[in-house]
């Protein structure tokens, strides 16, 4: 006999509402708009890993929408990825492939490596056109060393020793250009990549707040959230406390809490079967 | 013989040519009028999409000792509009006549608002891309607030905030200085409140809006003339 | 002296060797046909007054004006060519619209009085070839009275747009004997109703006919009332206290 229920959803994406999503836009419906991050996310690699960092703005359209983000997202344990884009497809994006990344650790009993990572990514925003809207920073540390790429949301990638995305990646690459060498050590790199997003943060109005910095090495993980915050708000002028009563009364109803009471029956015994009427 | 033209000929379509001479460099800018006083506030940050082009460039102009008028929205048109307002002031474009020269006197506040609504309604066609706040002293020396959509319809109020975050201020101003939602509550502010309030709108606006920042410029108008305070804004 | 003016008056705008332009001057003359008129400025506002020359009783007299609103705080009295007058008030009625529509206030009475005076010399050919709006000067004078921020205003324009300001001042053919009362009766503290009569009374005096509530128009501009022409009622109670 088969199930009247609905088949319980299986993964990937539902189009049930496509049709009438396009018509209702063809009659001049909006659609509703997704979180951008117009960000400015980077990533170089150094004498002993790699450092990853973001800004904190998460914008919709000309508002702040968020002023402290994460778009720093953990892929594995030796292994995270900045993204840009529509916030929405690169947390989605980053934790399917994180739990991918684990699936595949148990399966192989090997710590998994970048490229791995990197491939998973790739095909799956290519299979999707780019109508997933996630730019990438991948990095990590496996045993073949330090590795970084970058991932376009059309699923092409490249493999860089200083990288930028987002917004604000010309402001960061004008750092990245001017000052990157080979080799760095821990210390100047973290200064580099906080300057880099800074340039973001302060030329790019799609980037703002704080800086996020993720330091991978062999064997340790350092996760420098808000490892900078050059904008405080300000304290304010005025006192916005209302007065008790502010808010006018415009009606006031009371009513008794109402009793619900529950009484049982003894049914009568009769001959016939009885239809309750009530 | 009738000559026939070959179906296969190449179509090609119209080459469409776009006029598109306006831009938005975004920036906000408020005005509120006292019973004696009237304060005329904006931002000075100057963009376009995610950039900006500088952090410094004032909106508000001082027009006479009793008027300031701020602008915001295209800032090509608004600097046009604001050189013709000065000229007609000396000059006038609008009247072939000078009004200082003609009349020997310096325009009034309420003179200046209807010739700028005069001056935006003659580009009905091609309007001055600007959001024109007036501000300064009426003739019995109380506030006024003047305000101005980009074709010239224009209102006195006792408060108006135009520009990229009017959204966010202009609610936060009709309850702080209209006491709208508020029983009970109207009363007289003096100066110091209403520089407060502006200064939290601004500073409040700089956290949501990503064109309002950098810096702030309050002109305040008094019977003693107008005087300039400044401070900084966030930059991010 | 006509024998000096021959050869430089044809030309309306020939200097003569003398440095003079007779066709100016000539039109200045014709004023001296015209009727009288008088003005009079006190604190409280001001007083114009014509005469009108009824010169047939089958004339209707009220169709004679020669006293005219330019807006609802100035007036003006004119003596000369009246068709001439009627191109200049017009003039100047446009002006004082266009400034309350440009600047929402009111004219001031030099700036209309100005405004009068750039059309008087704009007859003859032009300079860059184009059409002239006149061939000749008008043959009209004007007195024009009018409160502003400044206060009461009485202003005297001839053909050759010369205009200054009066306490009181009289134009037309009985100018110069209404001249000679207004500088002996008139002071500076006067009230309306003094001025109201003086001007009248002067009128009297140099009138040919009879004067009476049909052959003179008065008018007043006052800060509360603006601009006002006097009804016949009106006019005959100032009639009665002569």
């Amino acid at each position: 006999m088969t199930s009247r229920l609905p088949s319980q959803a299986k993964g990937g994406f539902n189009f049930d509402n496509h049709v009438r999503n396009a018509a209702m836009e063809g009659k001049g419906a909006a659609l509703p708009k997704a979180t951008k991050t117009g960000t400015t996310i980077v990533g170089l690699i150094y004498k002993d890993g790699v450092v990853l960092g973001a800004d904190t703005r998460a914008t919709a359209g000309p508002i702040v929408a968020d002023k402290n983000c994460e778009k720093i997202h953990y892929l594995a344990p030796n292994m995270y990825c900045c993204g840009a884009g529509t916030a929405a497809d690169t947390e989605m994006t980053t934790s399917l492939i994180s739990s991918q990344l684990e699936l595949h650790r148990l399966a192989t009993g090997r710590q998994a490596r970048i490229v791995t990572a990197m491939t998973l990514l790739k095909q799956m925003l290519f299979k999707y056109q780019g109508h997933i809207g996630a730019a990438l920073i991948l990095g990590g540390v496996d045993i073949s060393g330090p590795q970084l790429y970058t991932i376009y949301p059309h699923g092409s990638t490249d493999k860089l020793p200083y990288v930028t995305m987002g917004s604000g990646s010309l402001n960061a690459m004008s750092v990245f250009e001017s000052r990157w060498t080979p080799n760095m050590d821990r210390e100047s790199a973290i200064e580099l990549v906080k300057d880099a997003i800074e340039a973001g943060i302060f030329n790019d109005l799609g980037s703002g707040s704080n800086v996020d910095v993720v330091v991978l090495t062999k064997d340790k993980v350092d996760v420098l959230r808000n490892y900078a915050r050059p904008n405080e708000r300000g304290v304010k002028e005025a006192s916005y406390v209302f007065r008790r009563g502010t808010t006018q009364v415009l009606k006031t109803s009371i009513r008794d809490m109402v009793d619900i009471k529950e009484t049982v029956e003894s049914i009568a015994t009769s001959t016939a079967m009885e239809v309750d009427a009530v | 013989m009738m000559s026939t033209v070959p179906s296969e000929l190449p179509v090609t379509a119209p080459i469409e040519h776009r006029f598109d001479p306006y831009v938005d460099n975004g920036g906000t800018l408020l005005s509120i009028a006292g019973k004696d006083f009237c304060v005329v506030a904006a931002d000075t940050r100057l963009s376009e999409g995610y950039s900006i082009h500088t952090r410094y460039v004032p909106k508000s102009v001082k027009l006479s000792d009793k008027t300031v008028i701020s602008m915001g929205g295209c800032y090509a048109d608004c600097l046009t509009l604001t050189k013709r307002i000065q000229q007609n002031m000396e000059a006038s474009l609008v009247a072939p006549m000078w009004y200082r020269h003609a009349h020997g006197k310096t325009m009034s506040t309420a003179a200046i608002a209807q010739m700028l609504s005069i001056m935006l309604y003659q580009k009905r066609f091609f309007p001055f891309y600007s959001w024109c706040i007036l501000g300064g002293l009426d003739e019995e020396g109380r506030g006024a607030v003047y305000t101005y959509d980009p074709v010239g319809s224009y209102e006195r109020e006792a408060c108006r905030c135009a520009g990229s975050a009017s959204s966010l201020i202009q609610p936060f101003l009709d309850n702080q200085i209209n006491f709208k939602n508020q029983a009970s509550e109207r009363r007289e502010l003096s100066l110091d409140q209403v520089l407060r309030i502006t200064k939290d709108s601004f500073t409040s606006a700089t956290e949501r809006d990503i064109y309002t920042g950098d810096y702030l410029e309050i002109f305040v108008i008094t019977s003693n003339g107008v005087e300039l305070q400044k401070m900084g804004l966030k930059k991010d | 002296m006509f024998l000096t003016r021959s050869e430089y008056d044809r030309g309306v705008n020939t200097f003569s060797p003398e440095g003079r332009l007779f066709q100016v001057e000539y039109a200045i003359e014709a004023i001296k046909l015209g009727s009288t008129a008088v003005g009079i400025k006190t604190p409280k506002g001001l007083i114009l007054a014509v005469e009108k020359r009824v010169t047939s009783p089958l004339l209707e007299s009220s169709s004679i004006e020669k006293i005219f609103e330019i807006d609802a705080h100035i007036g003006c009295a004119m003596s000369g060519l009246t068709a001439d007058s009627r191109t200049i008030v017009d003039h100047a009625r446009i002006e004082a619209q266009n400034h309350t529509f440009t600047y929402n206030e009111p004219i001031k009475v030099e700036s209309v009085t100005q405004a009068v005076c750039d059309l008087a010399l704009r007859f003859g050919e032009s300079a860059r070839g184009e059409e002239s709006i006149m061939s000749r000067p008008f043959g009209v004078s004007l007195l024009i009275a009018g409160i502003d921020e400044t206060g009461p205003q009485l202003y005297h324009t001839d053909p050759s747009g010369t205009f200054v300001s009066y306490s009181a001042k009289a134009i037309g053919s009985g100018s110069e004997g209404a001249e000679t009362e207004l500088q002996e009766e008139y002071h500076s503290s006067m009230t309306l109703l003094e001025a109201e009569t003086l001007a009248l009374k002067v009128l009297k005096q140099v009138m040919e006919e009879k004067l009476n509530a049909t052959n003179v128009q008065l008018a007043s501009v006052t800060r509360e009332e603006g601009f006002k022409i006097f009804t016949p009622e009106e006019l005959q109670t100032v009639v009665d206290r002569l």
